[in-house]
């Protein structure tokens, strides 16, 4: 093994051993679905019980039952059975008094044409729940849709697998806004997960180089291998362990949020709902009001819509480039103190830029498109977390791209030499803190 | 041949001169004392041997050959500041910095048993760095410092921070090694230990060598025609016997034997003859030899010396 290869492992190992990351690794995931959880049980404890009467005087998605004297849906499935929902059918609305004195708490009506102008009417006693809303505002689209595809040639599995098509142009051309906000919010999940993870993992570079430093086991090790092998060592070791939380995390959830889906399934909620709401928790943290968005059907649209496999290979990308940014930057301060709590202020240069990168891509989720987003999702030291934004909305120019990754590359092999040039440096020296200055000089010294 | 040599080695930094015009040969299979109060640049030099910095002007040859990445491994470096990884077992941490010196997994554990077997510290094997007092991690320290067998062992302050029975332990696998065929450079301020064990030295001070050779001729040269007289008799009629031509450097009187030590330095040309001649009439002399003095003196003597004129 070659001797950078032997510094890895011993970084990666002596990191994935330790009790704090299989504690925080396994933990993680099931604290966050514990989270998830609550708050979807908060959720149905606190949900009104709604009894709809849904009108369809044109007979469109309801039929009389003889048999039963009462109307009945055509598609019985597309009003599934929910906890906190129950449907009645009509021809005729009620009056607003007759519906006042009622037990219904909201009322559907199908006007006349709906196939053309695309809207029905809710009345409600109590403003809704956007939630309960959009519940049955996806209801009854299915059950137009199954209506209208009823009337066609076309059979409903048929209809079913050419769906996803319609549906994407159809959402793109009427709706393209609300969707490019969906989707950035997707993309702004991926932008948190990069920030954090280039915040800790450049920390733990950075203490990892103090540690050595400290504990003056640098000199024996570079007296063995170059500075530079050590410094890339550690952090493509530190790197790995980035990935693997992140993989394992990424492997727990799924299998966490397919349990759960199950229990919700049997329970109060489908799973879709629950994946609604685990969204909801996600955009909560980020100040976002995904309330619009949210209903099943639209966040599968929204899922549906983004170029995964572009998102998923760029996430990758800027993961990674960011992370070798920030993290020889942290590997150069590390190496010019002497004790973790010296760090904090030579930190403030790389610290701002890193939450500006976050901040940045907050804000870009509201105008992707925006010039600020444009500069910043090209410029190396934000790009990792803007253009995940911008690229999960898609329509980035193929030249932007290009640049940003270009750059990306070539401003973290400028960093990692500058870091190098600090570190081998720093490394060696003890006591006073140097300068601006003197690390300006570090960079011209020779070996 | 010469293990290592320096010719003409200048390094400065950014506000002041490391080492100026450093010239050292250390003979192969030989241990070299490498002396100099602090700060006087002999862990630059260390360093430019161990290739962690390079030097300004000059050239470093390893047995022969002008010092290459290569040759790294054929070190073992032990520096004065030195520590472990404090959360790393014991022989974790030494297979790590053996294989980093080029060794193999497999021959790293061999080796590894067989020094802790003879060291008996075959159970610190499963410990933690942090769990060792500071005497048990100076042990490992130099354990892995000579584990891959290096041609050259560079040991700075080795004895540092041990009792006197592993002192002597330590002392004991220095010579070993060199027994074996290792040339060892050992700094130390412990001039004691220069004197029993180093073949050779050269002082360091102030970036510059100024005193160098074997031990015993640097010895016999510093105090050249210094003649230690013992005798029986007065100090004073001593003193009042010399001409110029002799200087008393110092004299001391033994009260339980009853007689005195004279230290005299001869001057022009005068041998020990003359000044027997001289001293004769006035006192009884008891033994007269030449005068070899402690590397201790001579380090502070040197360093004091440069220091006028420099």
């Amino acid at each position: 093994m070659s001797k950078v290869g032997l510094i890895i492992k011993r970084e990666y190992l002596s990191r994935v051993r330790k009790r704090a990351f299989i504690f925080m690794t396994i933990l993680g995931p099931l604290l966050f679905a514990g989270l998830v959880a609550a708050a979807v049980f908060a959720v149905s404890v606190d949900s009104v019980e709604h009894k709809i009467l849904i009108v369809d005087d044109q007979g469109i998605i309801t039929r009389y039952d003889e048999r039963i004297g009462q109307y009945l849906p055509t598609c019985p499935d597309c009003f599934p059975e929910r906890d906190g929902y129950v449907y009645r059918f009509s021809d005729k609305a009620l009056s607003d008094s007759t519906f006042i004195n009622s037990d219904y708490t909201l009322m559907a009506t199908v006007l006349e044409g709906v196939y053309d102008h695309k809207k029905a009417e809710l009345y409600y006693k109590k403003v809704p729940s956007s939630s309960a809303s959009n519940v049955i505002e996806g209801d009854l689209e299915s059950a137009l849709e199954r209506a209208k595809v009823s009337k066609s040639n076309l059979d409903f599995d048929t209809y079913r697998t050419l769906k996803v098509n319609i549906q994407l142009s159809k959402y793109d051309i009427e709706k393209g806004e609300e969707n490019a906000e969906g989707k950035a919010a997707v993309g702004l999940i991926f932008a948190v997960i990069t920030f954090f993870f280039l915040f800790l993992f450049g920390a733990y570079v950075m203490r990892g180089v103090i540690e050595e430093k400290t504990n003056r086991i640098v000199e024996v090790i570079i007296s063995s291998v170059k500075p530079f092998q050590l410094m890339i060592g550690k952090i493509i070791g530190v790197g790995l362990v980035a990935i693997t939380q992140v993989l394992i995390w990424v492997v727990f959830s799924i299998i966490i949020f397919s349990i759960a889906g199950l229990l919700f399934e049997n329970g109060a909620f489908s799973s879709a709902e629950a994946m609604a709401e685990i969204a909801e928790q996600q955009g909560g943290t980020a100040n976002l009001d995904f309330e619009s968005f949210l209903a099943q059907n639209k966040l599968t649209k929204i899922l549906l819509d983004i170029n995964w496999l572009q998102l998923l290979s760029m996430f990758v990308l800027y993961f990674v480039g960011g992370y070798i940014l920030y993290s020889s930057l942290f590997a150069a301060i590390g190496s010019v103190v002497d004790s973790d709590t010296d760090s904090q202020q030579l930190m403030m240069p790389i610290m701002l830029p890193l939450f500006f990168a976050y901040i940045v891509a907050i804000m870009s989720v509201d105008n992707p498109e925006g010039t600020a987003a444009q500069i910043f999702s090209i410029v190396p030291f934000t790009s990792p977390t803007v253009m995940m934004v911008r690229i999960s909305v898609g329509n980035v120019p193929i030249w932007e791209l290009l640049l940003s990754v270009v750059l990306l590359i070539t401003t973290c092999f400028f960093m990692v030499w500058l870091a190098a040039k600090i570190y081998r440096t720093g490394i060696l020296m003890y006591g006073k803190r140097p300068t601006y200055r003197e690390l300006w000089k570090w960079l011209f010294y020779k070996t | 041949m010469n293990a290592l040599e320096a010719i003409s080695i200048d390094k400065r930094y950014a506000n002041h001169v490391a080492l100026h015009d450093v010239n050292i040969t250390v003979p192969e299979k030989s241990i070299f004392g490498l002396l100099g109060p602090n700060g006087a640049g002999k862990t630059s030099l260390i360093r430019i041997i161990n290739r962690i910095t390079g030097p300004d002007n000059g050239e470093i040859k390893f047995f022969g050959d002008a010092l290459n990445p290569e040759h790294v491994n054929q070190i073992g470096y032990l520096p004065e500041e030195r520590g472990l990884y404090k959360k790393m077992k014991v022989g974790e941490q030494a297979l790590y910095l053996a294989q980093l010196k080029g060794m193999s997994k497999f021959d790293a554990k061999v080796k590894l048993n067989e020094w802790f077997e003879r060291l008996e510290i075959g159970d610190w094997w499963n410990k933690k760095v942090e769990e060792l007092s500071k005497g048990m991690a100076q042990k490992i320290q130099f354990v892995t410092t000579v584990l891959h067998e290096p041609r050259l062992l560079i040991l700075d302050e080795p004895f540092s921070g041990f009792d006197p029975i592993n002192t002597a332990i330590v002392r004991k696998e220095i010579l070993r090694l060199r027994d074996q065929g290792s040339t060892i450079v050992l700094s130390t301020h412990n001039m004691g230990s220069v004197e029993e064990i180093c073949d050779s030295i050269a002082l360091i001070n102030k970036s510059r060598v100024v005193l160098d050779g074997s031990v015993d001729e640097v010895r016999r040269r510093f105090n050249e025609n210094e003649f230690l007289i013992r005798y029986e008799g007065s100090a004073v009629s001593l003193a009042n016997s010399l001409w110029t031509n002799f200087e008393l450097i110092s004299n001391s009187r033994d009260e339980d034997e009853g007689d005195n030590e004279a230290i005299i330095k001869l001057r022009d040309e005068r041998t020990l003859n003359d000044l027997l001649n001289t001293l004769t009439p006035n006192v009884q002399i008891l033994e007269a030899r030449p005068h070899i003095a402690s590397m201790n003196d001579i380090f502070i003597q040197a360093v004091e010396q440069s220091k006028h004129t420099s």
